[in-house]
């Protein structure tokens, strides 16, 4: 045990945990006499700034190896998706200065905070139990963030339906984990690793398998454990909203990944017992998500039928991972983040000014903020993946990786085949924004210009800018995951 | 100072810069743009010079950098920069000269509304120029290359509003196309042989004689690379632009059409002479003949002061060629250098002569300028001399001295040296009739009466400019130092006879000379309606020639008669057989897309909206199992978990 080099190894989560500290603190001894706006613009500007110098720290740690008897893990994988969830948190925290209404900005913000040294400590967990704590760290501060604006009884249903669902999940990941150790005696993944080489397939393996599946599938809203999303995704404040369905998912997939990979992955070169599995989450996904998605008139519910579908793309990404390197699952979560924080971004700044609940509350967009109707256009294009945004990159690399994974007979060739066919029923709905936003007139009664605050859009300019960059030179974001 | 090959790139950025300075500055910000171009010019001087240092640290080293531009398949595509004595010549001598020329302008355009632009566009001329110069790639050439066609295009076209300009604009860029397609063949050819168009490449390029042996020699690639020089250089018989292009406004016609520009043809012939076979050369040969005495005939009947100065120039450029033919690159390189300075220096002579008369440039109308313009009259003076090739003290006698000896040491044949003799006489002549005319005698229009001199910022540069037309000679007098320098292995053999030939030459020279005087000199011109001396004895030979030698005419007869008549026949073709063709499918088209359409709206549209429908309809039914309730939702984890433990144990993995 060495202390030293488990501060060294965790300096960016300390950065993060002191950093949420320095913003309640702050708040407390300056804030109380302040007018809102002003409070909740020192707590932003806090919590970027703690969210860069973890983003620094992260850099300066680097991708050394692991630490603390292997219980963290320091590579590029890990490195990648810390600054991935770093830049996401960070984009969410921006959305915040001139968007919401709610009371308590410092808790707020050190909640955001809190969820992302979770997130951080998930990117590096080589442990089921550090995975399980990260894990419960960052879930529950989402919670508290999914039920934080109390004028509202639609968040709260929301953070209670998210604390129900993660609450049985974490049971069954629990009771998953345990079994786990159970049968092989050992915590470490890359033990856990050895022991499975030697005697596969056990059905109450099997049974430990799918328990930890179904929990990281209600962590990805994927299929059929996503009921919660559409719910949630409402009810939320929509920083709160963009948080749960980027960076929670970046983090959430390195760990799963890792887990099925390196933990139980393929020691024999046979297929590995979860890739099934994984392919019946995946292939649900794709079908419910897109399909479901035609019928939304609610643009949040219509986010989150998206993220599910998009889930499954990303279950795609876990089945081809383990042969071609992590760096395009890593590559499509962080873009497919950067549209869904710019989309919930569009959606906090129109509510803002008015209601945006349904996709004729859009209308005529494009006159009244045109800053707001280029941003989304680009963020619903990137998520219909269409070039050269990152989002088309993304969906390319997947797609050819799961081809040459077996060909079109293979295990992932057929749900590629089934995601491209579904790709063009989704951009019939991603289209339908887009027509609310620039074809359609506004309608009567707000017709008003809308008044972006600075900080916000600056925010939705990065990541459209990001999203841009990204698309057209992939190859730096991929050389830096892998 | 000494400039590497990694900066090199900077020459032509500097430019490139400046016009988009001037691109994006606002209208009527002519200064802006002017001091823009200027310092950027100045600055590639500098560097140029830098680049001359070290060049002349190693003449024999080709300092290449090259960088991949962007992959392809299983290759890449390579470009990059040169550093050797040629390149650096070249970019001194066209930074010098496009400088002096860019100050030359800011007088003669101040007071046009377009200035701007015309700073804007000499920059990107000057950078595209100095792009095929530094370029150590056969395809950034090329790249370069259209990018000063289309420079050129802009600045002859630049008085769009006057037709003629217009129609000569589109001429010359349709007429130097026609070459450079042949050009285009030959690097496509060029790399399918080879299989890189870098120059240079440690050992791999195309210069380097691994190379070069494995190409073999071909001749049609040579001929095809001298299809483009053929219409840049303005080399029979793709010369008919050059003139036209006088259109533009003179620094144009001094910058591009005399000095730089039709250069380009030549320097790429040096550049690539180690691909030409003896047969290529033969065909460069007697093709630059041909041009030197073409030009120089048809530039003793012109009335129009830039005009004979423009077949001038493409009788000096068939000089050149005819040098590269004969295997003496190197004089054409020395004759390119100081036909650059002189040529300039007589253009912007023509230009201030134009700028004081008013727009006035039939030399009929002119006349007895040598009293109020001295120092036009002066530098103007120097630079005829200088291209007349009067011996001794002027640059152009040692470099047409150069070319008439290798024309002479050639072992093919005898026939270019005797036309190259002939139009020596005739350049004496003309340039005689051109001066005479212009400067002699008495004013014989009202412009030319009031003539006065120029402003400082335009007889400056005329002045340094005839400074260098003498002072150039010392590239070749008293020691041969460019031929050292270029190419040292064929300065070993040196004029053997040199001394006949030379005195030969100078009394052809004396004898054009003479003769100009005699016609034109002794007794000027009384009146601008009074006939030509020569076209009074000789009055068919000389509307032959001052119509040009009906070069135009009879490519309007033959190349243009085709065009039209194969166009007619297209139209007709077009009207009367496919346009009947077209109707009856149209026809029949509606035909059947009515049918189709009976089929379509009852069986595939249908299809297709009934699995749009049934889409959207599973989506609701979906959407209705979301009903928000969280028993019905915890249900589903538990059978979703069921059913996949059941999946995996069943149907699983093995």
């Amino acid at each position: 045990m060495n202390y030293g080099e488990l501060f060294r190894a965790l300096s960016p989560e300390a950065v993060l945990v002191a950093g949420a500290l320095l913003v309640l603190g702050v708040d407390l001894a300056l804030g109380r006499k302040k007018i809102a706006e002003a409070r909740w613009n020192a707590a932003a500007r806090t919590g970027i700034l703690s969210i860069g110098l973890a983003a620094c720290f992260t850099y300066a740690v680097g991708a050394s190896g692991t630490a603390f008897d292997g219980a963290l893990v320091l590579d590029s994988l890990t490195r990648a998706t810390r600054f991935a969830v770093l830049i996401l948190a960070g984009l969410s925290l921006a959305l915040l200065p001139g968007t919401v209404r709610l009371r308590h900005p410092a808790e707020f913000v050190a909640i955001v905070l809190f969820a992302t040294a979770g997130f951080t400590v998930m990117a590096a967990a080589q442990n089921l139990l550090v995975a399980f704590l990260a894990l419960e760290l960052a879930s529950l501060s989402l919670y508290v963030l999914a039920g934080f604006d109390k004028s509202r009884p639609e968040s709260a249903e929301a953070a209670l339906k998210y604390f129900l669902f993660g609450g049985v999940s974490a049971a069954f990941l629990l009771f998953g984990f345990s079994l786990i150790y159970g049968l092989t005696g050992s915590i470490e993944i890359p033990a856990i690793a050895r022991q499975i080489g030697h005697s596969p397939g056990s059905p109450l393996l099997v049974v430990a398998l799918v328990m930890v599946l179904a929990a990281f599938g209600f962590k990805a809203a994927a299929a059929p454990f996503h009921l919660w999303a559409p719910d949630v995704y409402q009810g939320a404040p929509a920083p709160a909203a963009a948080l749960i369905a980027s960076a929670s998912k970046v983090a959430g997939f390195t760990l799963f990944a890792r887990l099925l990979w390196s933990g139980v992955g393929d020691a024999t070169g046979q297929a590995p017992l979860w890739m099934l599995a994984v392919a019946i989450l995946a292939g649900a996904s794709l079908m419910l998500g897109n399909l479901v998605a035609l019928a939304q008139r609610n643009l949040r519910r219509l986010l989150a039928y998206s993220a599910i579908a998009h889930a499954g793309v990303m279950l795609l990404g876990v089945i081809t991972g383990g042969r071609f390197g992590p760096a395009a699952l890593i590559y499509y979560t962080f873009t497919y983040g950067l549209a869904t924080i710019g989309a919930f971004g569009v959606i906090a700044v129109v509510e803002r000014a008015g209601r945006c609940d349904t996709l004729e509350d859009l209308a005529g967009l494009h006159r009244r903020s045109p800053l707001l109707a280029g941003c989304l256009a680009v963020f619903v294009l990137s998520l219909a993946g269409i070039p050269p945004l990152a989002g088309f990159f993304g969906k390319f690399l997947l797609f050819s990786q799961a081809l040459r994974f077996g060909g079109l007979s293979g295990p992932a060739g057929g749900l590629a085949f089934l995601a491209i066919a579904l790709s063009a029923v989704a951009l019939y709905y991603y289209l339908l924004v887009l027509k609310q936003a620039y074809v359609a007139a506004p309608a009567a009664g707000c017709q008003d210009s809308i008044r972006v605050p600075a900080k916000p859009a600056l925010a939705l300019l990065l990541a459209a800018a990001l999203l841009i960059a990204l698309g057209v030179f992939p190859g730096s974001a991929l050389g830096l995951a892998t | 100072m000494s400039l590497s090959a990694d900066l090199l790139w900077l020459i032509p950025a500097l430019p490139l810069i400046a016009a988009v300075v001037g691109a994006c500055a606002p209208r009527g910000a002519f200064k802006l743009a002017a001091a823009a171009a200027i310092a950027a010019l100045t600055g590639a001087l500098l560097l140029s010079c830098g680049a001359l240092a070290t060049a002349l640290a190693a003449p024999a080293a080709k300092l290449a950098s090259n960088f991949t531009w962007f992959d392809l398949g299983h290759g890449a595509v390579r470009l990059g920069w040169l550093i050797d004595p040629l390149t650096a010549l070249m970019c001194v001598m066209v930074t010098f000269v496009g400088l002096l020329i860019f100050v030359f302008s800011t007088g003669y355009m101040r007071d046009d509304a377009r200035a701007k632009q015309f700073f804007c566009f000499l920059s990107l001329f000057a950078a595209a120029m100095l792009g095929v110069i530094v370029a150590n790639s056969l395809l950034l050439l090329f790249v370069c290359w259209e990018l000063v066609g289309l420079a050129s295009y802009l600045l002859i076209g630049f008085w769009f509003q006057k037709p003629e300009a217009a129609a000569a604009a589109k001429k010359a860029f349709v007429t130097t196309r026609i070459g450079d397609l042949g050009l285009l063949l030959g690097l496509l050819w060029l790399q399918d042989s080879a299989g890189t168009l870098l120059l240079y490449d440690g050992g791999k390029g195309l210069l380097e004689p691994a190379v070069l042996a494995g190409l073999g020699g071909s001749t049609a690639i040579g001929l095809l690379l001298f299809c483009g020089a053929v219409g840049k250089s303005g080399q029979f018989p793709l010369h008919v632009w050059l003139p036209d292009a006088m259109e533009g406004p003179t620094p144009v016609s001094a910058l591009i059409h005399a000095a730089t520009m039709v250069a380009a043809g030549v320097f790429l012939m040096a550049r690539v002479f180690p691909l030409l076979t003896p047969d290529a050369l033969t065909v460069i040969a007697f093709t630059g003949a041909v041009t030197a005495l073409i030009g120089a005939l048809i530039a003793c009947a012109q009335n129009d002061l830039k005009r004979i100065l423009a077949f001038s120039t493409v009788s000096q450029l068939g000089y050149m060629m005819l040098a590269i033919g004969v295997g003496s690159w190197v004089a054409a390189i020395f004759h390119l250098l100081t036909h650059a300075f002189f040529k300039a220096l007589l253009f912007l002579g023509a230009g201030s002569v134009i700028h004081a008369a008013h727009h006035e440039q039939d030399i009929r109308q002119l006349g007895g300028l040598r009293g109020p313009m001295r120092v036009t009259f002066a530098t103007f003076a120097i630079g005829m001399m200088a291209l007349a090739g009067v011996p001794f003290l002027f640059s152009g006698f040692w470099s047409k001295e150069a070319i008439l000896h290798a024309t002479h040491a050639w072992g093919v044949s005898q026939l270019p040296l005797y036309t190259g003799l002939a139009a020596v006489v005739l350049t004496a002549f003309y340039m005689t009739r051109l001066v005479a005319e212009t400067f002699l005698g008495a004013p014989r229009s009202e412009p030319a009466a009031h003539a006065h001199e120029s402003p400082a910022v335009m007889t400056v540069p005329l002045a340094l400019l005839a400074a260098c037309a003498i002072l150039l000679s010392l590239l070749a007098w008293p020691s041969p130092w460019l031929q050292l320098l270029l190419d040292p292995s064929a300065a070993a053999n040196d004029h053997a006879d040199g001394v006949g030939l030379m005195a030969l030459s100078i009394a052809l020279v004396a004898l054009g000379l003479g003769a100009g005087w005699a016609m034109y000199g002794r007794k000027p011109r009384e009146k601008s309606m009074s006939a030509d001396p020569l076209a009074a004895r000789a009055p068919r030979v000389f509307a032959f020639l001052a119509a040009r030698m009906k070069f135009d005419e009879l490519y309007a007869a033959t190349f243009g008669r085709a065009a039209y008549a194969l166009a007619v026949f297209a139209d007709a073709l077009d009207r009367h057989g496919w346009d009947g063709a077209v109707r009856l499918l149209a026809r029949l088209g509606r035909f059947t897309g009515l049918v189709n359409r009976e089929a379509d709206e009852d069986g595939l549209n249908a299809g297709f909206d009934a699995t749009s429908e049934s889409l959207r309809k599973t989506g609701r039914a979906y959407s209705r199992a979301q009903t928000g309730d969280a028993h019905g939702y915890l249900l589903m984890i538990a059978f979703g978990f069921v059913v996949l433990v059941f999946a995996v144990l069943f149907g699983g993995a093995r």
